[in-house]
């Protein structure tokens, strides 16, 4: 990116520390939204996510349609689909969200440290008064604006479309899920930076975090008593969310608390990693 | 005649979907055009972009630039 961006105007200016490394971090947050914007990031994600969250209730709604015009069937086939509750659509919405959402948001935040250290930029940002933690603070912020307001835009589009064509949510109901949702993809996008800083090349990051993140979830599908709380679980209690209620509420607080621990600690430990070596050797 | 009247009803419903698909592709077509290097030849990308629903343009955004340089 240009190199003027990364000049932070207070460098001349001689501020108290606290101030000025907040101000710097603040540099580092709108030059990593610029590359975002100069590089369609923030145009094509949102796109996707509201393009993945129209097509679930509208192939929901035509399922029988679709059927009846694409399959070999039997004359007289008698084709009697239940259309599902609105609820549960926004739950299968979820789960699109949960497999080809991610994958979309770990491709493309999986280069964003590894990919500047292989090309030396990292190492030109931080022999500048910027620290290792905010460089990777700020990537991880611009990278989670991007995450929250992908999955909100997909979302109400999803709800729209529901309300549209198959019966209303209550709009609270859907907000719920949605923060508990962005939750489990912030705990998904942390994960994807520390891996970022730890590992030389972008796959092997973007490899470890799905794997990861599959894990987890089956983790948290196949042991609900043991492991309910870890944030795998998290995507489940969404959609319980938006259909029901949420069953264990122990369980949910106890996930919450351990999204917040795994994002800080990832943070750190990506900061941590650069501080040790700024460039790949 | 029914399939006539299905239509006229379902085309308000998934323009927004085409509407959304012709973005990105145009983008992704855009910066196809742009891009001094692209990972493989530069016409069997837009082959991609253009015939490969929805997956082609991201396949492209994530796979398809070379950002040395």
């Amino acid at each position: 990116m240009s190199s003027e961006t990364k000049a932070s105007p207070s460098f001349s200016v001689a501020n108290p520390p606290l101030s000025s490394s907040m101000t710097r971090y603040r540099v580092m947050v709108e030059k990593e939204l610029l590359e975002l914007v100069r590089s369609f990031k923030l145009l094509w994600v949102p796109l996707v996510f509201i393009l993945l969250g129209i097509m679930q209730p509208v192939s929901t709604y035509y399922m029988p349609v679709i059927l009846e015009h694409a399959g070999s069937l039997p004359d007289g086939t008698v084709i009697d689909i239940p259309l599902p509750q609105a609820a549960e659509v926004l739950a299968q919405t979820l789960q699109q969200f949960g497999t080809l959402g991610i994958l979309v948001l770990v491709l493309v935040c999986m280069g964003s440290v590894s990919g500047e250290r292989n090309s030396g930029a990292a190492s030109l940002i931080l022999v500048k008064p910027v620290s290792p933690l905010s460089y990777v603070g700020s990537k991880w912020t611009a990278m989670l604006m991007l995450a929250w307001g992908s999955l909100a835009a997909g979302y109400l589009a999803s709800w729209y479309y529901t309300g549209l064509l198959i019966g209303a949510v209550p709009l609270s109901k859907v907000i719920g899920s949605l923060l508990i949702y962005g939750l489990w993809l912030t705990f998904v996008v942390s994960i994807t930076i520390l891996f970022s800083s730890l590992l030389r090349s972008p796959a092997a990051a973007a490899f470890s975090t799905l794997v990861g993140s599959v894990v987890l979830s089956l983790l948290a599908g196949l042991f609900p008593k043991a492991l309910g709380w870890n944030p795998g679980a998290l995507s489940g209690f969404a959609s319980q969310a938006v259909v029901s209620e949420i069953s264990d509420s122990g369980k949910f607080g106890l996930a919450i608390l351990v999204v917040f621990i795994g994002m800080a600690s990832a943070v750190l430990a990506a900061a941590g990693a650069l501080r040790r070596s700024s460039a790949v050797e | 005649m029914k399939e006539s009247i299905d239509l006229s009803q379902i085309l308000p419903i998934i323009a927004p979907i085409i509407v959304i698909q012709l973005i990105l592709m145009v983008i992704a077509l855009v910066l196809c055009a742009k891009a001094d290097h692209t990972r493989g030849p530069k016409w069997v990308w837009v082959l991609i972009i253009i015939f490969v629903n929805i997956f082609g343009p991201i396949a492209f955004f994530i796979a398809g630039r070379r950002t040395d340089g």
